[in-house]
């Protein structure tokens, strides 16, 4: 009987075009778009950046020295052009107005430093707010860096391995996988943490609340079926709209890679195809589901104790803050799976996630979240029976 | 047969609800020590004004609502240890009867009938029986939110009595509906009496009862104010008409027909 209800429910539910949004077209579009967007904005970005004519201002170079290298650097790196300023207030003021985008000031003893082989001191000025001029300030800077040390070298008649007696390299032994799993692993377990959310609360709430206002409630309790068992079958259609919602994210994921191309950073991409295989996606459902139960149980006495639709939906979305805001831990480099995270749900999804990601999650510990997890979703259930039971609830 | 003995049922009121109905007490009495029984082949009425209990009594018959205290029999089935049971003899009708939108009729009586259990050869059978009788069979396969009020009320009478229940529960069932659409509740009244079910109706308008009841009871504030035949009723009357019997009855305290 509660297969019978719960294919009731799930027809009911798939003929509503706002739950379909939610569990079917929004999380399959979100990759794509959002993969889409970023390539297009970051392209476009970087095009604009090293098309546009980067005007350079220049103070106290009296003998052309500094104009010649600044010229010498290849226009690859993008075009420039350089003015000579008189003094740096009128620099600065040029800059400000963004007439000039970099202004080098050269010290007036400039020739006194060189002679004496002492340190001079360059200033660049420019507006850092606006995107590429500090990297394009670094990147002359460096040249010209390289150029003066070349140069004193010379003179002094040395080699760069002579002032240079040490050259210290860091060789990083973690995976490519851990990497991004451990930076980039918390956006992953975020999104389809919080689908799974979004996924449950349309249908809870039509199923519960939308039941109860529409007037269908009071003829489905006066059937020879238990409460509970009406309970259950409602509450699959909501656990299923959840994980597919979750699923269709991730479904998203891999047409966004496979199909539209749209993830150009090589190392992230077999990254990418190295976790989506059936060991991954298998454990993560497993961690998935106790959750999006978890959740269910928490918004189903909510819907059923909610007058109308409008109410239920006034209390559950701000809930939606409160339970997918744990979540973003996995933002947050640092916060590993321990005793005391084990024990927090939600975030304990998250780390779970992550070090599924990173391929360093063990298998205790995988199966203390998922008890932990089950067991809340069990508490859940159990409140959630006990508010469908009550006629104050159910009857409006 | 439905067997109603010594029943009450009392709510307990929450802040709002106190702070509402400008009350420190913190429990209403909906239905105070009522008492009666409905015999098959016959209609029984159960009158009263707005908020006298009406509702809440033939809740607790459907086995919704538990009484506080009280016994309610369905056939001579106790409908409080076996609520189960009792509900499949059963069918409840009310006149706010809502039904899911995005189903089609056939989707809907399957769907009951299955929650019913009821045997595919009799569902065949019995859907049929009702689709024809009901004229149903044009709009079976659209969806309900676009039927006509009326054709949604055949689809709620049709949902109600696919299981073929003994005891037939309506609660205010024209309440809302024009009289072309009501026509259809007062037939199916009349065709359950015929066919010797148990019918128990609940109405504040005279017209209605008149028409239709073998037996009545009037309840007003939850306690029951009169119970006897249609005939008795009609029979000693102290006014001219019955609504004005009906409310005369309402309205005086320890009122004798």
């Amino acid at each position: 009987m509660i297969f019978r209800i719960f294919r009731k429910e799930l027809l009911d539910t798939l003929r509503d075009r706002r739950t379909l949004m939610t569990m079917l077209v929004i999380p399959i579009l979100v990759f794509p778009i959002t993969l889409n967007v970023f390539l297009a904005v970051s392209e476009s970005f970087e095009e604009s950046a090293n098309s546009k004519t980067m005007k350079i201002g220049i103070v106290g170079d009296h003998n052309k020295n500094y104009t010649r290298q600044l010229e010498q650097i290849p226009a690859a790196v993008g075009p420039k052009k350089i003015i000579v300023f008189k003094d740096s207030l009128t620099l600065r003021k040029a800059i400000e107005a963004d007439r000039i985008q970099l202004g080098l000031i050269i010290p007036t003893n400039e020739s006194t430093l060189r002679a004496k082989q002492q340190t001079i001191a360059l200033n660049w000025l420019l507006d850092a707010s606006e995107v590429g001029r500090s990297e394009r300030a670094n990147l002359y800077g460096s040249s010209l860096q390289a150029n003066a040390e070349k140069e004193r070298l010379r003179k002094l008649g040395l080699r760069a391995e002579q002032i240079k007696p040490l050259s210290i390299q860091t060789i990083n032994c973690a995976s490519d996988k851990k990497m991004v799993g451990q930076l980039a692993g918390g956006i992953l377990p975020y999104i389809f943490i919080a689908f799974g959310f979004i996924g449950c609360m349309y249908p809870a709430i039509d199923l519960f609340t939308g039941e109860k206002e529409r007037g269908t409630l009071e003829t489905l309790l006066t059937v020879p079926v238990g409460r509970w068992k009406i309970l259950i079958g409602k509450m699959l259609v909501v656990v299923s709209s959840g994980m597919l919602a979750a699923s269709c994210s991730l479904l998203g994921l891999f047409i966004s890679i496979e199909f539209l191309d749209l993830a150009q950073n090589k190392e992230l991409l077999e990254v990418i195809h190295g976790i989506l295989t059936p060991y991954f996606i298998g454990s993560m459902l497993a961690l998935l589901l106790p959750l999006v139960i978890f959740f269910a149980g928490v918004m189903i006495p909510i819907a059923i104790y909610a007058k109308s639709f409008k109410e239920a939906q006034s209390i559950i979305t701000p809930l939606n803050i409160v339970m997918v805001l744990p979540a973003m831990v996995g933002f947050f480099p640092g916060i590993e799976l321990n005793l005391n995270t084990t024990l927090i749900p939600v975030v304990n999804v998250v780390l779970a996630t992550k070090e599924l990601i990173a391929g360093t999650l063990s298998l205790s510990y995988f199966l203390s979240v998922f008890g932990i997890m089950c067991l809340l979703a069990l508490l859940s259930v159990l409140i959630s029976y006990k508010q469908f039971g009550k006629e104050s609830n159910i009857l409006s | 047969m439905i067997s109603v003995q010594n029943l009450n049922k009392t709510f307990t009121l929450t802040k709002q609800q106190r702070k509402e109905l400008n009350t420190e007490q913190k429990t209403a009495t909906a239905v105070h020590d009522l008492s009666f029984s409905c015999q098959p082949g016959r209609v029984f009425s159960l009158l009263g004004p707005n908020g006298a209990g009406k509702t809440t009594t033939l809740r607790m018959i459907a086995t919704l609502l538990a009484p506080s205290s009280g016994q309610i029999q369905i056939n001579g089935l106790d409908a409080l240890i076996n609520p189960q049971e009792a509900r499949k003899q059963i069918g409840f009708l009310t006149g706010s009867t809502g039904l899911y939108a995005r189903l089609t009729p056939l989707e809907i009586i399957d769907y009951f009938a299955d929650l019913y259990g009821v045997e595919k050869s009799v569902r065949e059978q019995r859907k049929e029986e009702l689709f024809s009788l009901l004229h149903m069979n044009d709009f079976l396969h659209k969806r309900i939110g676009k039927l006509s009020t009326g054709m949604k009320q055949k689809v709620s009478i049709c949902r109600t009595m696919i299981h073929d229940p003994s005891v037939v529960i309506f609660d205010e069932p024209t309440s809302g509906l024009d009289v072309i659409t009501a026509e259809n509740i007062i037939k199916l009244i009349r065709s359950c009496k015929d066919q010797g079910k148990t019918v128990i109706f609940s109405s504040h308008i005279m017209s209605e009862v008149d028409l239709l009841c073998d037996d009545l009871a009037i309840i007003h504030q939850g306690a029951l104010k009169y119970n006897g035949t249609m005939a008795d009723f009609r029979a000693n009357m102290q006014t001219t008409n019955l609504t004005e019997e009906f409310i005369r009855i309402v309205q005086t305290p320890n009122a004798q027909l």
